[in-house]
């Protein structure tokens, strides 16, 4: 049981990380990425080719993985230059699509659907059993420190451009505020925090493979973030956690409620899924922790 | 009193889930939840949603059918099995979340019929680590390459061996064109390799194609194709992309030969893509090689008239994970990966149930179980060997076997 909590703690840092990510683009500065999953799946590839055929350290490969996918993220930005909203949605979309036929066919870089195994784990064999906790306790320190940068980008005057770029594009342009390189921005550090997510992924499965970047793990993050509260940076990790939760405790439903079918309570758990984003939804629109803005003071009543 | 609670399997678990909802790592020593005197657990990782969800359901309740008849016969060794089954969503992530539920909380020996080679290659390291047996359908070649210490079997014929099947089939036929199209898979390069190695000495020309299984239609494909004319077309697909291009190649006219893999072109294909279109296709499947009684006693077991090569691989998964732990006289993973191939290859009474195979046993005589998927014998690598093939036309909507 301890092992299994461990390794689903795990998954649920890594996703609270990619739901950092998520916010950053899409809580703080409005521009819906669905496409995260193409830069979770870069972060991966970069990090498992570097280690893998080129026998890079994992933590260089890391970091490569980090300036591979802020640059895919400042380079994309420019294609979207003129789509909001549901355009930019469907381009990201089609974005994280393209990477995954991409991994899927060029074999000789990415070995297509066979997937790359064997990707270094940090320290395995000298930990061994160990491996799994230490792992779980390296994945939280990345989340926090992730999350304590995050936290102060938003606290930032940057992070303040941003929001006020997800308020209005056009308003915070006639402030004198440069949009384009903002969002270039935001989507770098964005990307760049996915692509983390990615390797992070990569070296403790040990095994990436395409199929594991379909557009369900986007919406999950999605609905981390949504649940959690939009433009909360705790509140993406707390959604990331609640998610993990939510879909691993269905699994023991199934000694709850034995008159349903395992094929059914398959289906259910999405649902399930579903429903609790909508209660969510409909309890508290904000999510579970609103996001903290600034209280609008009379400078003047300061004095 | 505290121990009788603690015996209680329900309640056991329900203590489980209550661990899980607090999220506190430490409440429970993992030793409390090792196997005691309880049932013994084997586990199906089976596709309920996703890419195989069309199997998935069938496979998980012919595994039930079989631990419930073995159950319902006294267990085994006098120790009742229990049946547990993830879904894995046809996705190795879900997979290994899936897995490791199943390994680290529900500690089951086997883990049976994973479907698809991603899902398999993401969990095979976590039985290999914890000792649990695979036994599985995957079809890649690349699987049986992963230092798995021997917990990994698989019933599929890995790809080479089909891939060559269509390649006589195209000699036979004196085929001058062979044109080979199918998705991006982990074993599509390989087979068409092994299509291109055995056809092109005998002077037959071979073109490839590989598409994108997940598109709606295949017309530029399939016109692409006719413009280089062939005489021959292999159709590589699963099912789901198998019933499309039959639908547009039907639509297009197309009027050469046309073979593909049984696991697509199943009776559902027939349905999906309608009687007119499928009409004298083609298709090679891998068949049972000493007769089939295990495959008409399955048929009764659950009751159904056309069986699915994966319906008849679930059960010889259930089957043989069963008279392994008999033969071993234990019920782990180890137990079951050292002994199966003395239950499925070597002398002995063939069977081909688990419960006359476990009355053998408790006999003192050694048994050879013959499958409703095959003859089930493995090379150290995991793989199957020695499988025989056969090839089926679809004639007036039934799928019929054809001598070439």
């Amino acid at each position: 049981m301890t092992s299994y909590l461990i390794a689903m703690a795990t998954f649920a840092a890594i996703y609270a990380v990619l739901g950092l990510a998520l916010n950053v683009m899409w809580g703080m500065t409005g521009m819906v990425n669905l496409g995260l999953v193409g830069f979770y799946a870069v972060g991966a590839y970069v990090s498992a080719i570097l280690t893998v055929k080129l026998g890079w350290p994992i933590a260089l490969g890391m970091a490569a993985a980090i300036v591979a996918t802020a640059a895919v993220g400042a380079v994309t930005t420019f294609g979207l230059l003129r789509l909001r909203d549901d355009y930019l949605a469907i381009v990201t979309l089609g974005f994280a699509e393209v990477v995954r036929t991409v991994a899927e066919n060029e074999i000789w870089l990415t070995r297509g659907t066979d997937g790359i195994s064997g990707i270094p784990q940090p320290l395995k064999a000298a930990l061994g059993p160990d491996f799994n906790p230490a792992y779980l306790v390296f994945c939280l320190v990345v989340l926090g420190v992730v999350l304590a940068l995050v936290e102060r980008l938003r606290a930032s005057p940057f992070g303040r451009v941003l929001r006020a770029i997800r308020e209005d594009p056009q308003i915070a342009a006639v402030a004198g505020k440069n949009v384009l390189r903002f969002k270039v921005k935001a989507f770098a550090i964005g990307g760049a925090i996915a692509g983390l997510a990615g390797a992070l992924y990569g070296h403790y499965s040990s095994y990436i493979v395409p199929e594991i970047y379909v557009p369900l793990l986007t919406v999950y993050i999605f609905l981390a973030v949504t649940a959690g509260g939009v433009g909360n940076n705790w509140g993406a990790v707390l959604g990331a956690f609640i998610i993990v939760f939510f879909l691993e405790s269905t699994r023991f439903l199934i000694q709850v409620i034995p008159w349903l079918s395992p094929v059914q309570l398959a289906s259910l758990r999405e649902f399930l899924v579903g429903l609790g984003l909508l209660l969510v939804l409909l309890l508290r629109p904000r999510g579970l922790l609103p996001e903290p803005l600034p209280k609008l003071s009379d400078p003047a009543a300061r004095r | 009193m505290t121990k009788r609670i603690l015996s209680n399997p329900t309640r056991r678990r329900a203590l489980a889930g209550g661990a899980a909802l607090l999220a506190a790592p430490a409440i429970l020593p993992s030793g409390t939840l090792a196997q005691g005197a309880g049932p013994v657990r084997i586990a199906g990782l089976v596709s309920l949603t996703g890419g195989g969800s069309a199997f998935g359901p069938n496979m998980r309740a012919v595994h039930q059918a079989v631990v419930d008849e073995v159950n319902a016969a006294g267990g085994v060794l006098g120790r009742r099995i229990e049946y547990l089954s993830e879904d894995d969503q046809t996705n190795p992530e879900a997979g290994v979340r899936g897995a490791r539920k199943l390994i680290d909380v529900d500690k089951v020996s086997a883990i049976l019929s994973v479907w698809a080679s991603s899902v398999g290659t993401a969990v095979l390291p976590l039985c290999w680590e914890n000792k649990v047996m695979m036994i599985a359908i995957c079809a890649a070649d690349s699987i049986a390459l992963l230092p798995h210490q021997g917990y990994f079997v698989r019933t599929q014929p890995h790809t080479e061996l089909q891939g060559t099947q269509f390649a006589n089939f195209a000699i036979k036929r004196g085929a001058k064109h062979l044109y080979v199209m199918m998705p991006q898979t982990p074993f599509t390069e390989s087979t068409m390799k092994g299509v291109k190695d055995t056809c092109e000495p005998k002077g037959i020309k071979v073109s490839t194609m590989i598409y994108d299984a997940k598109k709606t239609t295949f017309r530029s494909e399939i016109d692409d194709m006719m413009r280089a004319r062939p005489d021959m077309l292999m159709m590589g697909g699963y099912q789901p992309d198998a019933i499309v291009m039959a639908k547009d190649l039907f639509r297009a006219n197309f009027k050469q030969t046309v073979i593909g893999f049984a696991y697509g072109m199943t009776p559902q294909f027939v349905e999906g893509a309608g009687k007119e279109a499928v009409e004298n296709m083609y298709s090679v499947e891998p068949v049972p090689s000493a007769g089939a009684s295990a495959y008409a006693r399955l048929k009764t077991l659950i009751k159904r008239d056309e069986l699915d090569i994966y319906v008849c691989q679930a059960y010889d998964h259930a089957n043989l994970a069963i008279l392994s732990m008999a033969k071993a006289g234990a019920f782990s993973g180890t137990a079951i990966r050292d002994n199966i191939r003395k239950v499925s290859d070597g002398p002995g009474v063939v069977v081909d149930n688990a419960i006359d195979g476990l009355k053998a046993l408790a006999a003192g005589r050694d048994v050879n179980y013959e499958g409703a998927s095959g003859p089930c014998k493995f090379a150290d690598n995991g793989n199957i060997i020695d499988v025989q093939f056969r090839y089926n036309q679809i004639r007036d909507g039934k799928i019929v076997e054809v001598k070439l």
